[in-house]
């Protein structure tokens, strides 16, 4: 016993010294964790064939009158009932699990979608909706995919189109033409509709919103290197040029980098500002064959890895940088400019950073930007008075109301809207409003066949180039042919 | 049947003691294995079962081949990240378990507590901690050499030099089961052994190098095969350092398992490789077991 009390005694002193110990010197201050991220980017699709490989004909812009942002305003007065779309029809009476991409409570994801269905709820007490979220990352989505499978504890869910094509080939989605209505039809974005319909010329999903990549200049950078913020129709010589001026070191040795942005096989963020080289760099072209493998695509893809080869604008790790990283990087201003999806103007809006959000510089007078689109689908189910419930849920989330219902607020600096809405009627707000511009030359992501295998080949040859371990013209000849074996679904 | 039915009417009660035992074993290991190795012939879908390939064999083709090849490289990736973590940590264990052993029985107590706290800590944690120490822009390797006058690294996100990082991170976190099980292997030891030896003039090293490390050879074994497993099997260490990859540089056996499991729904070439990495595995541990087997009794 005597023994075990020393042993104790021993290791509680120990750990007292670690904990007393001095913290371990630094060179320079590292990145605060961001702000908690729930991506809104596109993800990688798991293989399933459904539709042709074609890049889908961007939506067009949603009126969007600019309101200001008020993120000190307190939250909104007990909801009471206002009745409209909010109200179901379906005379059901139980509970809907609804499934939301990045929710963690308290979150820039978690909040809307609270203070949504809060409202859905007080519309209709014998409906109770309740919300699991699900990371944006491999095991989220492996998580959501076997409980769709399953069948139990999911009635809705929040996902990136990408997702959509494998769901609906494995029969665990609903179609959503029959709950349609006349309004829905007039007022949802058409083109955006069409990327739903997929399989028997069906829509699948209730699109939510548009999500388009923009540059994210930090405000307060420019100002501490003493650069002027450039025009917003900025071209790529302009967009290399401020660049090159806001990397600097600070006087306490810390070194700030003009340009940063997360690279991942899941995700599409960068390849807006290469591929606007030309119309012709497309991963999958018209004639359904790979993309990359020409001199365009090469020159596009050289002059991207010159950020970091040639002006050497970007952090040592860029390339496998991780994604916090890079949205903490922007938050502590140690990078000037960041690429990325909407979802981050919430969060940075939240974090007080000073911020403006830029389209995509021009290149050779072409336009560009790469995203997706943001769907609430419905899992496929028996019960069709539940169904019924579950579309009328789908519906009132994805509508003007829920935007009125849950307006910018303490909790919501943008309001319901993390992304221009896929409705006409939809009105977002500053900052959002600044992607608008963006969406008539937004390029979607294909929802295809082995898309994810594709970008897992396309990957690792993408960071050699930016690590200048290989030439693009070498790197993109080689995968050509097995890329086009995964295009044409083989 | 007799003698069976009075064996079962003598000893059937105690085969109720391990039946929970033998129920997890064949519900979570048994039967999952079993059912990997069927889908490893199949192309497999959760929600609509298995179709068997043709040919029979296609998954394994198709895991060397597919994404130009990269289960080849993840193999060569996993096989030095063995090399090297495995050899430093059986040597650093043993040195640390040696030095501790002349101690006091307090002080060694103390030292094999003290060793084996990382082995509590989350592999999560270990593996973000090794990420910030070799962050190129402000980690604290990168601090060090900048302190001796040496350029700074991009230790995770240079093909070159990543793996290289990988595996010195599990090199130099102290190998805890190593030092505990030395230990202990080398507390067992008869001390008329080194008495006798020091009659004949032995000295420290000559004692340590003749008696103890052929002694414990037999505990060197079981760690190697241990260890050898448990790198072959490396996954967390890598998904947390460099979660986005370094090119195809750190790659291994068990990622491209997960990334054809749960990014692709790939669960038929994701079996057969996990076939494959059992094979080797097993290969290894029969070689391991042959070579380094022990006949001393003491």
């Amino acid at each position: 016993m005597k023994r075990f009390i020393v042993l104790f005694a021993l290791v509680v002193a120990f750990a007292l010294l670690v904990a007393c110990a001095a913290p371990t010197p630094e060179p320079t201050k590292p990145p605060a964790p961001a702000p908690t991220t729930a991506p809104a980017q596109p993800t990688a699709a798991p293989a399933q064939p459904t539709k042709a490989p074609e890049a889908t004909k961007p939506p067009a812009p949603t009126t969007a009158p600019a309101a200001t942002v008020a993120p000190t305003q307190p939250p909104a007065p007990a909801r009471t009932a206002k009745g409209g779309i909010r109200k179901s029809t379906s005379g059901y009476k139980g509970t809907l699990n609804l499934w939301v991409l990045g929710y963690t409570p308290g979150n820039a994801f978690a909040n809307p979608f609270d203070n949504a269905v809060s409202q859905f709820m007080v519309d209709n007490p014998d409906i109770k909706v309740d919300i699991t979220g699900y990371p944006p990352n491999d095991e989220g989505f492996a998580k959501l995919t076997a409980a769709l499978q399953s069948g139990q504890g999911i009635d809705l869910l929040r996902m990136a189109s990408d997702r959509l094509p494998q769901y609906v080939a494995e029969d665990l989605v609903e179609a959503i033409d029959p709950y349609l209505t006349a309004d829905d039809k007039a007022d949802i974005l058409s083109n955006v509709l069409d990327v739903t319909r997929l399989k028997d010329g069906k829509a699948w999903s209730w699109p939510l919103w548009v999500v388009p990549m923009g540059i994210y200049v930090n405000k307060d950078v420019f100002a501490e290197a003493k650069v002027d913020l450039p025009p917003q129709n900025w071209t790529w010589e302009q967009f290399v040029d401020v660049a090159k001026k806001t990397t600097f070191k600070r006087a306490n040795g810390e070194q700030v980098y003009g340009f940063s942005g997360y690279i991942d096989p899941g995700v599409v963020n960068t390849w807006g500002l290469w591929m606007n080289e030309d119309p012709s760099v497309r991963p999958v072209n018209k004639d359904g064959k790979f993309g990359f493998n020409h001199a365009a695509a090469y020159k596009g893809l050289q002059r991207f890895a010159d950020l970091a080869l040639v002006h050497k604008v970007t952090p040592p790790d860029f390339g496998s940088q991780k994604d916090a990283d890079v949205k903490g990087g922007f938050t502590n201003k140690q990078y000037a400019m960041i690429v990325d999806a909407t979802g981050p103007a919430a969060q940075f809006v939240a974090a007080k950073v000073n911020f403006e959000i830029y389209p995509h510089p021009t290149v050779n007078g072409n336009k560009l930007t790469v995203g997706a689109v943001g769907l609430i689908g419905v899992a496929k189910m028996k019960d069709n008075v539940k169904r019924q419930a579950a579309m009328d849920l789908g519906r009132y989330l994805t509508s003007s109301e829920v935007q009125a219902d849950v307006p910018p607020g303490s909790n919501v600096p943008t309001g319901f809207y993390l992304a221009p809405g896929a409705r006409k009627s939809v009105k977002i707000v500053a900052p959002l409003d600044k992607f608008i511009p963006m969406l008539p030359d937004m390029w979607v992501t294909p929802l295809m066949v082995n898309w994810a295998p594709l970008t897992r080949l396309i990957h690792p040859e993408y960071q050699n180039i930016i690590f200048g371990k290989i030439k693009p013209e070498d790197s993109m000849k080689k995968i050509a042919p097995e890329a086009d074996k995964l295009i044409s679904g083989k | 049947m007799t003698a069976i039915r009075e064996f079962f009417r003598k000893y059937g009660w105690s085969y109720l003691f391990i039946l929970p035992s033998m129920t997890t074993f064949f519900v979570f290991v048994f039967f999952p294995v079993v059912w990997s190795f069927v889908i490893s012939f199949q192309k497999y879908s959760i929600a609509r079962g298995g179709m068997w390939m043709d040919p029979f064999y296609a998954n394994y083709i198709q895991a060397f081949t597919m994404l130009q090849g990269i289960f080849v490289t993840a193999i060569r990736n996993t096989v030095v990240y063995t090399l090297f973590t495995v050899t430093t940590n059986i040597f650093v264990g043993l040195i640390l378990a040696s030095l501790i052993q002349p101690l006091s029985h307090r002080l060694r107590t103390f030292f094999r507590a003290a060793y084996y706290l990382p082995a509590v800590t989350s592999a999560i944690i270990v593996g973000m901690t090794w990420a910030y120490i070799f962050n190129g822009q402000w980690g604290f390797a990168n601090y060090l050499l900048r302190l001796v006058g040496l350029a700074p690294l991009r230790w995770l996100s240079d093909p070159d030099i990543a793996l290289v990082s990988v595996t010195l991170s599990a090199m130099l976190t102290i190998p805890a089961t190593a030092v505990v099980l030395y230990s202990a292997a080398m507390g067992g030891i008869p001390t008329e052994f080194y008495e006798a030896a020091e009659l004949d003039g032995a000295t420290g090293i000559r004692k340590w190098w003749h008696i103890t490390v052929p002694l414990i050879k037999s505990t060197t074994l079981y760690l190697v095969v241990l260890y050898t497993i448990a790198s072959f099997e490396v996954f967390e260490r890598i998904y947390i350092m460099v979660p986005s990859g370094v090119g195809n540089s750190t790659q291994t056996i068990v990622t491209q398992i997960y990334n054809n499991g749960f990014k692709d729904f790939n669960f038929g070439v994701a079996s057969a490789q996990a076939f494959v990495l059992f094979l080797i595995i097993a290969s290894i541990a029969v070689f391991q077991f042959r070579f380094l087997r022990s006949d001393v009794e003491y």
